[in-house]
């Protein structure tokens, strides 16, 4: 109780992070990982500018921070709120795709 | 890449930009900074309510296209030559299993948890 899901204390950043769109298993093969990486990039690049993109892999014996998001940086924050407002709620390999903004210094030092 | 005429691969991404699951008091905008269990919990009842949306509705996100779909097993008829294993029913059971998986994840995390008013516990899980 008490979890507050309304749009206020929400600040877009230039980092959009997609979650509950990736499972660890599917991230381990290297196949499965290319294609994934390569269906979230050529997606994003249609409503902005992709700077980057991270997907952290799992490691095995290690609780890898922000294994099972996908974070994509844009060259602008109104790239990354286009990005946002068509990404979220649509389904990937048909699980609900989830949004956040990220802090683009903790992305930049890959503080997940 | 200069890889020689790779056929085109299918997307993860749902067909349409206009097919997004809604569901009502549940925004797939979520805030930075939840806690690791804030923000599981969230997924999970999201995904419980999304199984129990399809469940209810019956919109079982079978692919139209037929190439899309996976193989069937053999047809399961019952005496009355009634078939048992449909891809409705078979998709229907998945669901109800992947639902339940979550539902139990649910209760470890929050054992006041009130699963989806439909849900019934497989009696067989609850031996132990």
């Amino acid at each position: 109780p008490g979890l507050d899901m309304s749009a206020s204390g929400i600040t877009a950043t230039e980092v959009l992070v997609l979650i509950n769109m990736v499972t660890p298993e599917e991230l381990q093969d290297d196949e499965e990982y290319d294609n994934i990486l390569e269906d979230v990039t050529d997606e994003c690049n249609k409503y902005g500018k992709v700077q980057s993109v991270e997907i952290p892999r799992p490691i095995e014996g290690v609780d890898v921070p922000g294994c099972g998001k996908v974070f994509v940086e844009f060259a602008s924050v109104s790239d990354c709120i286009k990005a946002q407002q068509n990404l979220t709620g649509r389904k990937f390999a048909n699980r609900v795709v989830v949004t956040s903004y990220y802090d683009l210094d903790q992305y930049h030092r890959r503080e997940f | 890449s200069a890889e020689p005429a790779k056929k085109k691969r299918k997307s993860r991404w749902a067909e349409s930009s206009d097919v997004r699951s809604f569901i009502p008091g549940m925004p797939t905008i979520i805030p930075a900074h939840l806690t690791k269990e804030q923000e599981k919990a969230y997924l999970l009842q999201l995904q419980i309510e999304d199984y129990s949306r399809k469940l209810r509705t019956g919109d079982l996100g079978i692919p139209a296209n037929a190439e899309e779909r996976s193989p069937s097993p053999e047809p399961i008829y019952n005496h009355e030559g009634k078939r048992l294993n449909t891809r409705d029913m078979r998709t229907r059971r998945k669901l109800e299993d992947e639902r339940h998986k979550l539902i139990q994840q649910m209760f470890e995390l929050n054992p006041e948890y009130k699963p989806p008013s439909d849900y019934k516990a497989p009696l067989a899980k609850y031996t132990d």
